[in-house]
């Protein structure tokens, strides 16, 4: 994946500074205060001391994931709670919401690696949506996977244009994306085939059909379990066997206890998804059951980003160039090739997903589909809401997986509520409402820990 | 001259050697950094040290000076009614909203921070008007105008609060800002359109003719004398009383150059307003817009280039931490410029409101668009990103700019789309000068 092709595995932050032989100091890294957050969890030898040093990491501002879970609580309970017939976490909604996230959540892993620059990408909505119009047009005649792949093409071409101008030229990314949002707003509406132009998938016929079904389409029951297991099987032997290897090898490695738990955990939600997605959620008439193929589909996203950004070469020195560009420029890495990639690949997925966009508005495009001025305002949001840092450095895929699915949750639940003319006013202000208390807490969080605070 | 000579204490320009204050344009290195009107004695030395400092990469508002040509002569080729009197009125009257939105934006761009919000802000301030002066409540237009702007600025001071004393980053706060306020503004619409073209009341009426009406002919022409006259005896006594002060001042002959280009330029608006441009009927005359974005441009001019808060604006800008240290109390003067912000949105807001005529939650959506075209006029005019180098006329000029395009690509028959390309063509071309002119300076990279 990354740009230098082969990339060593076992290269992975910590692993020189960890290989302690002394063990009295082996026995409790955790203890000592001033150790880095990050570096207690690494050296964590037992359950009781990994969650104390993630404990100590979460007080010192780097709370991760945990507020976005903890709102992920509060407006699922919120919601059942008053929603008419606590209808909020019946499995047809469930699913019917992890349909609506999933434009948000795969926008969000996108713009995430343009964040970890501290770069800003404000065309990836209308990046999007051209890329889905261009794959649905494309379907017409071409087979499904040269059209998604044609378009993924572009529109990383489109990104890396814009990529150039801001790591060669040097121009601001909010002034170049933000031309390359009016840009492929433009050319958008061009491409469609003027304002009022439309483009629709037949899904009679095969190659539109699988496009179609992206979103729409369903694996059966039985088909899902077995994929679940085998899914979660590959992961946790994996997980497994990489921790013992580690462990006999000498380098540091999580308490095997903490590695079960992983696994178990990964099980649980998995088959919880599974259930849920198995009931059926269709009508009298027609009975609709199984998991949907944009779950997987969206765990492949999630799952190569988190590899791309946690295990490559080129993941890494996003981090680098987030955190200090300057460093990053003279331990060697080539600041303008990494850029130009990150935005790429971040346009490239976007393209992604506004074919999944697509897919889910029943596969009809038209220039009413989505505002993509309110799409990426709504994906930086998922991101920040996310846990992912507007400063770089700070972010990963799974936090645009869980910002994007609480974005459009709350959207849901508020249509859920009959609330009249108060709903469509709801949409904006709870996202909106949500998004400053996420910030808000994050920001008391910090000064709380006494770290440093901008001037 | 014998003047500086004889005060040599008082100032470091007034050095006792003669051939220095000769010209003290001719060192480029002091050129690039130094106002040319600062050290320039003639017309020739100000002009020659302009020009060094484009070179050096400190273009002012050359490149979008450049750019209004470009555009006025482009589109006048491919149409010759561009430069009509009845097209000209109706370009500036289209980009006043730019140049409002460009001017508020700028207060928080000198900072270095950003305001994402303007565009709604103005909605809500076109929405609150217009309900108010509504039959059902009827209030005077007056009084509906002032409650919008403190309800604006009610806005921009939660802001402003929240990134001044909390500092959460200004790109989240008025981005969540945006996202509630278009909720907001809906539900102050009340699901419904509200309209302020109906003439029979009074308030609705005064209202739809901030935008629509005009001062008669004369009234213009007394106008501009009044205005020209005053701006200009102002500049001319305040260069005389500095120049009896042995403080630096820029030559006469500079002075009189902008005074008689001020006038020209005023002569030249109001001829063109004053050409009947109605196709049936007479419509005439200067546009209020024009003499209210001329008000705001003028008050906002003032508070940066001529008082404390200004330069303290400049200074946050430059170094925040140098400010801080230098006893800038930063928490408010940041708050302020929020609110200054939002109120410049809301003037934009009751200027729209009047434009729209009739407000629905569609028009509400759409503002949205406006704040990006408001930070592209801004940029496009020549301020920087980040912080510390901007000046209002950028937003004005930009704004034209803008306003110019969309103008022009209409009258042309080009559809929507192609109009965004052409802004984000031209808000390219704009960032890419500024890059290009500064790499061409020696002494920057």
């Amino acid at each position: 994946m990354g740009p230098d092709g082969e990339v060593p595995m076992t290269t992975v932050p910590g692993e020189t500074a960890a290989v302690v032989p002394d063990t009295t100091a082996a026995a409790d890294l955790t203890a000592a205060p001033e150790a880095a957050a990050e570096v207690r969890e690494l050296t964590a030898q037992s359950l009781v001391q990994y969650l104390r040093a993630w404990w100590l990491k979460v007080r010192s501002g780097d709370s991760g994931v945990l507020p976005v879970l903890l709102a992920m609580v509060v407006v699922a309970v919120t919601f059942q709670i008053i929603t008419p017939e606590h209808s909020f976490l019946r499995p047809s909604n469930l699913v019917y919401i992890f349909g609506l996230s999933t434009v948000y959540i795969v926008l969000a892993i996108a713009e995430t690696v343009v964040l970890l620059l501290a770069e800003i990408d404000l065309s990836v909505g209308a990046v999007a949506l051209i890329g889905g119009v261009i794959a649905f047009k494309l379907a017409q005649n071409w087979p499904w996977w040269a059209a998604i792949l044609a378009a993924l093409v572009a529109c990383g071409v489109f990104g890396a244009l814009m990529g150039t101008l801001t790591a060669r030229l040097k121009i601001p990314s909010f002034i170049v994306t933000l031309a390359g949002f009016l840009l492929f707003s433009g050319i958008l509406i061009v491409v469609l085939g003027g304002a009022d132009g439309s483009v629709n998938l037949n899904s009679s016929q095969f190659n539109q059909a699988v496009i179609y079904d992206l979103v729409q389409g369903t694996i059966t029951p039985v088909a899902s379990w077995i994929l679940l297991a085998v899914v979660v099987g590959a992961f946790g032997t994996a997980l497994w066997l990489r921790t013992a290897r580690r462990r006999r090898q000498g380098l540091v490695a999580p308490p095997k206890s903490v590695v079960a738990i992983r696994i178990a955990l990964m099980a649980i939600v998995g088959v919880a998804v599974v259930a849920i997605c198995n009931v059926n959620r269709g009508t009298s008439l027609k009975t609709v059951q199984g998991v949907p193929w944009v779950i997987p589909i969206v765990l492949v996203v999630a799952g190569v980003w988190t590899l791309v950004l946690g295990r490559t070469r080129f993941g890494r020195y996003l981090y680098a160039i987030g955190g200090n560009p300057e460093a990053a420029r003279r331990a060697g890495v080539s600041l303008a090739g990494i850029r130009t990639w990150a935005f790429a690949l971040c346009s490239a997925t976007a393209g992604l997903g506004g074919i999944l966009l697509g897919s889910f508005f029943f596969g009809e495009y038209s220039t009413n589909t989505a505002d993509p001025g309110q799409l990426v305002l709504y994906t930086v949001a998922a991101a920040v809401i996310g846990g992912v840092s507007l400063f770089g450095g700070r972010g990963k895929a799974i936090h645009g997986v869980l910002g994007g699915l609480l974005i459009g949750g709350i959207a849901y639940g508020v249509s859920l509520l009959n609330l009249g003319s108060l709903s469509t006013p709801l949409q904006y202000i709870l996202p909106g409402a949500v998004l400053l208390a996420a910030v808000l807490i994050d920001v008391l969080s910090r000064r709380g820990a006494g770290s440093v605070t901008r001037v | 001259m014998s003047d500086v000579t004889a005060d040599s204490s008082k100032t470091p320009a007034g050095a006792t050697d003669a051939a220095m204050v000769a010209d003290l344009t001719a060192a480029q290195e002091a050129a690039a950094d130094v106002p040319p009107e600062l050290v320039a004695q003639s017309l020739g030395q100000y002009l020659r040290a302009s020009w060094t400092r484009v070179r050096s990469g400190n273009s002012g508002v050359l490149p979008v000076v450049l750019a209004i040509v470009v555009v006025a002569v482009s589109f006048q080729i491919a149409n010759s009614k561009f430069l009509s009197a009845q097209n000209l009125v109706n370009l500036f009257e289209q980009s006043t909203i730019y140049m409002l939105l460009a001017i508020a934006e700028i207060f928080v761009l000198l900072l270095g921070e950003i305001d994402l919000s303007v565009g709604l802000v103005m909605a809500l301030g076109s929405v609150v008007v217009a309900e108010l002066v509504q039959p059902g409540r009827n209030w005077p237009w007056w009084a509906a105008i002032i409650v919008t702007l403190l309800a604006c600025a009610a806005v921009g001071a939660i802001q402003g609060t929240l990134v001044a004393r909390l500092r959460m980053p200004s790109f989240i706060v008025t981005l969540g800002g945006l996202l509630i306020l278009e909720g907001v503004a809906i539900i102050v619409l009340g699901g419904s359109l509200v309209g302020i073209g109906n003439s029979q009341y009074k308030n609705e009426l005064v209202l739809y003719n901030i935008f629509w009406g005009s001062f008669s002919p004369l009234v213009s022409w007394i106008l501009l004398v009044v205005v020209v006259g005053a701006a200009g005896t102002g500049l001319w006594l305040r260069d005389a009383r500095k120049r009896r002060h042995g403080l630096e001042t820029p030559p006469r002959s500079l002075t009189a150059l902008k005074i008689v280009f001020m006038a020209v330029a005023g002569i030249a608006l109001v001829a063109i307003c004053n050409v009947n441009r109605a196709h049936v009927g007479t419509i005439e005359g200067v546009p209020y817009i024009i003499a209210i974005v001329l008000v705001v441009y003028g008050a906002s001019t003032v508070l940066l280039q001529r008082t404390r808060f200004g330069r303290y604006v400049y200074a946050i800008g430059g170094n925040p931490e140098a400010a801080r240290r230098a006893g800038v109390i930063l928490p408010s003067i940041r708050t302020w410029c929020f609110v200054i912000s939002a109120v410049i949105s809301g003037i934009a807001g009751v200027l729209f409101a009047s434009w729209q005529v009739s407000l629905t939650t569609n028009i509400i959506k759409a503002a949205n668009s406006y704040v990006l075209l408001a930070v592209a006029a801004a940029v496009i005019g020549g301020t920087s990103l980040f912080g510390g180098r901007g000046k209002t006329i950028h937003g004005v000029l930009g704004g034209l700019v803008i306003g110019g395009i969309y103008n022009g690509l209409y009258l042309l028959g080009v559809s929507s789309q192609w109009i965004d390309v052409v802004v984000a063509a031209v808000l390219l071309a704009a960032a890419a000068i500024d890059v290009l002119s500064r790499r061409g300076a020696p002494d920057q990279t």
